[in-house]
């Protein structure tokens, strides 16, 4: 009884292995799929991916199920995700720091070419911000006259890319600044809020506060102004020539077949115009909703790599040269 | 246990030389800081073990010496596999998972170890066996939604 | 300002019927995957986000407040019973929890826990309700240089409690500086201790490195002493009759409960500091200040009041800084942002202007879980006290598998698979060789937060410690752990003395 047990066991998953193996292109996709985020539950970009998946299911007729991979900034999912040979089944929604800065900060097991983008679907309002009644007021031109007035004056960063972009503001402009790392919004906001620091980065945060003005943003660090900020000017505006917009997209290994990327980014294009996305992503948590075809968001991608490399060599190489 | 006191004493010494004169230094991380050093707290952490075993097994080796225990005992045979072979009963079954689902192999990992500890009873060996995995399923196919794991 | 009205219909609305069932729904589920060890409230998440799209706003806040006070009692069910905490917070249960229930009183200890618990997360909320706006902008006041001050306190508090061989214990604290390093340097950016490894850039992951020192190693640790008398039952039969909760000893437990809510309010009001930092701080307390300190670890009710009050109590506080400035103090209270986006609600300052009722109806929902709780964990323990009665080869089977099972199911995989096992092995010489895994996991936790706000604070002040004189509140923690440090090292001293007089005579 035991044995016929365990034998029902082993068979049945060597045969799941084996089916896998054997799926046709054409009717894909014929099991279910697995659409990974590379951050915690409960978080704002896993809520809009199980929004997403919902979306997705009816779309592509089988159930997709939304599973935690967190870790290193979204780097975990990734490195699992190149390894990957599930043709399409599995794929990450992530943001695109993750793979343009990350492997130009920290060692990886991955680089940009090593995944297919298929689609962008949102797109990131990460900001540079302060808190209220600062000496600089709330604008930019202000915080940097103040900032070259008094060598010390003090920025929170939370992500490398964030610091690296402040490095070289930093550069152009001559300033002195005091940059203190902290992890997350949650670790941003009291410092912003009580004044212990000057001015930081925020990734979403800010757009909590658009109605009280307890946080009102220096510089919009998106390709066009902030939807909640649209009086704040963007990076290029102020005169940086940086492109740092974040994307929200789906990814799938490099080597997933032509037919099933398509087949994906018919259904994301859909989820796009749907309600329900819609409405968690632009009024729940803030973000506009956008469409960005595959050829698109790697033409951003590649630009951006290149300008990060070319900001990295200006400050003084790479990091990993420095050791 | 004052003997084990000095041998875990010395073998904690050797793992903090260990640390401070290779792990550190070379996996430590690097880089210019202002707040601090990358490697400054895991230094202290690993002088802060030196320091105490290297007193422990003195202590140890003084109060051993004064009542002219012997340093070393034979540790028996049986006894140290009767101390490893969980640890390789699990570790098999950690290589096992990473090939086949945990939900698939976790009859075996737990049918096995009671027949192990002596546990012949089919009519308790099986549901023992099957319903933690079938829970397991239930959980993560149909509750959570994350596929067999 | 909001009326009275106002309150009395937030809180007829709580207590009709409809969510009361809902209520109910959460701390059932929280309770259940809280119990089974190894799983935790990400777990609960997981499983009820998707249920929540279909709910009202309330009644999904109202099934998310349920469900995170329900798995914070069943994890403390699981800690007490098989020495398996879900949520980390809960290790310092397990520290008298467990050895109390292996002494065949699994009953009382399950009782103290819940009472503890309960209590402390209503006085919480209580505070809460009457203190969240204005006092939360108190908690700003507490910036880097005063956190950096508290968390040396309760490091030094902690480690100079550990008892027993005060050497072993500040090695076993060294190991977990160590550890606690490992990660993505936050400053310099610098790989740290990874070896490589993408799954280590923040940081050894906590649930596995928990779920390995404590829960995985022990069964390795019992299947040693099963193999050795196996006649003997390792987990004793929990039948006897002193195996219950008097009121006389109940009563003996409550001035710690009350010190205890007191520390974990406190903890949980400041932004940052977590669960875990005030269970374990005030289990220090909790040992100093008893008048038996050395029964502490082998199964004092006081150390599982002091744990499950303060556990408890910080969860509630952690909502003052998030209703009243925005900012998410614990996971449970990120998890509540996370519901309220779903359902269009910013939370923060704001909140008690454009959302009145919301914020009161979260209040008197609180309320109504604590008491639900009371009565779920009731009548729980009555079936999960039966769990000490199963024989002990069963009992270890199964929890190896629920340790793997609870590693795959929160997404580690075959690295966390690994880092369980690795840390179940140094778990396990911790152990058998008696050194201190308490100052260890302290250690581990407080290291990562310690290290950001000393460097912060470094960096703010430009390294110049007279930054102390305008801090007052911060001075005065570094001021009282210097008398602490003066303390122990004259205290130890006059220890040592005293056994080196005996020393001879033996």
């Amino acid at each position: 009884m035991k044995m016929q047990l365990l034998g029902t066991a082993l068979l049945s998953a060597a045969m799941a292995v084996g089916v896998a193996g054997q799926v046709q292109a054409d009717d894909f996709p014929s099991k279910p799929l697995t659409l990974v985020v590379g951050w915690g539950a409960g978080g704002s970009t896993d809520i809009q991916a199980r929004v997403l998946a919902n979306v997705l299911e009816e779309q592509l007729g089988q159930p997709v199920n939304v599973v935690n991979q967190p870790g290193a900034g979204g780097g975990v999912a990734l490195s699992r995700l190149a390894v990957s040979d599930d043709e399409g089944y599995t794929f990450v929604f992530g943001t695109s720091m993750t793979i343009t800065f990350g492997p130009l900060s920290t060692e990886t097991n991955y680089q940009l070419d090593d995944f297919r983008y298929v689609a962008g679907v949102t797109l990131g309002q990460s900001a540079i911000v302060t808190g209220e009644d600062r000496p600089f007021g709330d604008t930019w031109d202000g915080l940097i006259e103040y900032a070259k007035e008094n060598p010390g004056t003090s920025y929170a960063t939370q992500t490398a890319l964030d610091r690296m972009i402040i490095e070289y503001i930093a550069q152009q402009e001559g300033l002195d600044l005091r940059i203190v790392p902290t992890s997350g919004g949650a670790g941003m906001a009291p410092l912003i809020l009580s004044g212990d620091v000057d001015f930081a980065y925020s990734g979403g945060t800010h757009s909590g506060y658009a109605d009280s003005g307890e946080m009102p943003v220096l510089l919009g660090l998106a390709e066009d102004r902030l939807a909640a900020y649209p009086d704040a000017p963007t990076l290029q505006e102020a005169g940086y020539d940086i492109n740092a917009a974040e994307i929200r997209m789906a990814m799938v290994p490099k080597d997933t077949p032509d037919a099933h990327v398509e087949r994906l980014a018919e259904a994301l294009e859909v989820a796009t115009q749907d309600e329900r996305f819609i409405e968690i992503t632009e009024e729940r948590i803030l973000m506009p909703v956008t469409w960005m075809p595959e050829d698109e968001v790697t033409q951003t991608l590649d630009d951006q790599v290149a300008g990060y490399k070319a900001l990295l060599e200006e400050l003084g190489g790479l990091p990993q040269d420095e050791e | 246990m004052i003997r084990t006191n000095f041998w875990s004493g010395l073998g904690t010494a050797l793992l903090a030389v260990v640390l401070l004169a290779w792990l550190i230094p070379t996996y430590g991380g690097g880089g210019f800081a202002i707040g601090m050093q990358p490697q400054r707290l895991a230094t202290l952490g690993a002088w802060l073990i030196l320091g105490c075993s290297i007193t422990l097994a003195l202590i140890s080796a003084v109060a051993l010496l004064r009542r002219s225990a012997p340093f070393i005992v034979m540790p028996n045979v049986g006894q140290l596999w009767h101390m490893l072979w969980p640890f390789l009963y699990v570790l098999g079954f950690i290589v096992l998972v990473d090939r086949f689902p945990l939900t698939w192999v976790a009859p075996l990992l737990i049918g096995g170890l009671l027949l192990i500890l002596g546990e012949r009873r089919w009519y308790l060996l099986l549901p023992v066996a099957v319903v933690p995995a079938l829970g397991l399923y239930v959980l993560t196919a149909h509750l959570m939604r994350i596929g067999v794991v | 300002m909001i009326g009275f009205d106002a309150i009395f219909t937030s809180f007829s609305a709580a207590f009709h019927y409809q969510s009361i069932t809902v209520i109910l729904g959460g701390v059932l589920l929280g309770y259940i995957v809280g119990v089974i060890p190894g799983l935790n409230r990400s777990v609960a998440i997981a499983i009820a986000i998707p249920l929540t799209f279909y709910m009202s706003a309330y009644a999904a806040i109202a099934f998310l407040i349920g469900l995170s006070k329900g798995t914070a009692a069943g994890s403390a069910v699981s800690a007490i019973l098989l020495n398996t905490p879900g949520e980390p917070s809960s290790a310092a249960t397990c520290l008298d929890g467990y050895p109390m229930a292996s002494a065949g009183k699994p009953r009382k200890a399950l009782k103290v826990g819940l009472l503890a618990s309960v209590i402390g997360d209503l006085l919480a909320t209580l505070l809460l309700i009457v203190v969240a706006i204005p006092f939360a902008a108190v908690a700003l006041k507490f910036g880097p240089y005063e956190l950096a001050a508290i968390l040396i306190f309760a490091l030094v508090f902690i480690a100079g409690m550990a008892g027993g061989s005060f050497l072993k214990g500040l090695a076993a604290g060294g190991m977990g500086v160590i550890l606690g390093t490992v990660g993505l340097d936050p400053e310099t950016g610098a790989m740290r201790l990874t070896f490589g490894y993408a799954e280590l850039m923040e940081g050894v992951p906590i649930l596995p490195l928990v779920i390995g020192t404590l829960a995985l190693s022990e069964m390795f640790v019992q299947l040693d002493e099963y193999r050795r008398n196996k006649d003997a039952a390792v987990i004793k039969l929990g039948n006897s009759a002193d195996d219950d909760l008097s009121y006389g000893e109940f009563k003996g437990t409550l001035p710690t409960i009350l010190k205890s809510t007191g520390i974990g309010a406190f903890v949980g009001a400041l932004p940052g500091l977590g669960p875990s930092v005030g269970a374990f701080m005030a289990y220090g307390v909790a040992k100093r200040s008893a008048k038996d300190p050395d029964s502490f670890g082998k199964g004092n009710p006081n150390g599982i009041a002091a744990a499950e009050a303060a556990d408890n109590a910080v969860i509630p506080a952690s909502y003052i800084p998030l209703f009243g400035l925005g900012i998410p103090g614990s996971v449970s209270a990120a998890l509540l942002v996370g519901a309220f986006m779903i359902h269009g609600i910013q939370v923060g300052p704001l909140m008690l202007r454009d959302h009145p009722e919301m914020l009161f109806t979260i209040f008197s929902g609180m309320i109504v879980a604590s008491l639900l709780m009371l009565a779920v964990g009731w009548y729980g323990l009555r079936i999960f006290a039966k769990v000490t009665s199963v024989p002990p080869h069963i009992v270890i089977s199964v929890v190896i598998f629920l340790c793997l099972a609870g590693i795959q199911v929160q997404g580690y995989g075959t690295f966390g698979l690994i880092v369980v096992f690795g840390f179940a092995i140094f778990g396990y010489f911790l152990k058998k060789l008696d050194y201190s895994f308490v100052t260890f996991l302290v250690a581990f936790i407080v290291t990562p937060m310690l290290e950001m706000n000393l460097r912060q604070s470094i960096i703010l002040s430009g390294g110049e410690i007279s930054i102390l004189l305008d801090r007052p509140i911060a001075l005065v923690f570094v001021v009282i752990t210097v008398l602490m440090v003066l303390h122990l090292g004259w205290s130890s001293y006059r220890r040592w003395m005293q056994v080196r007089r005996q020393v001879p005579q033996v």
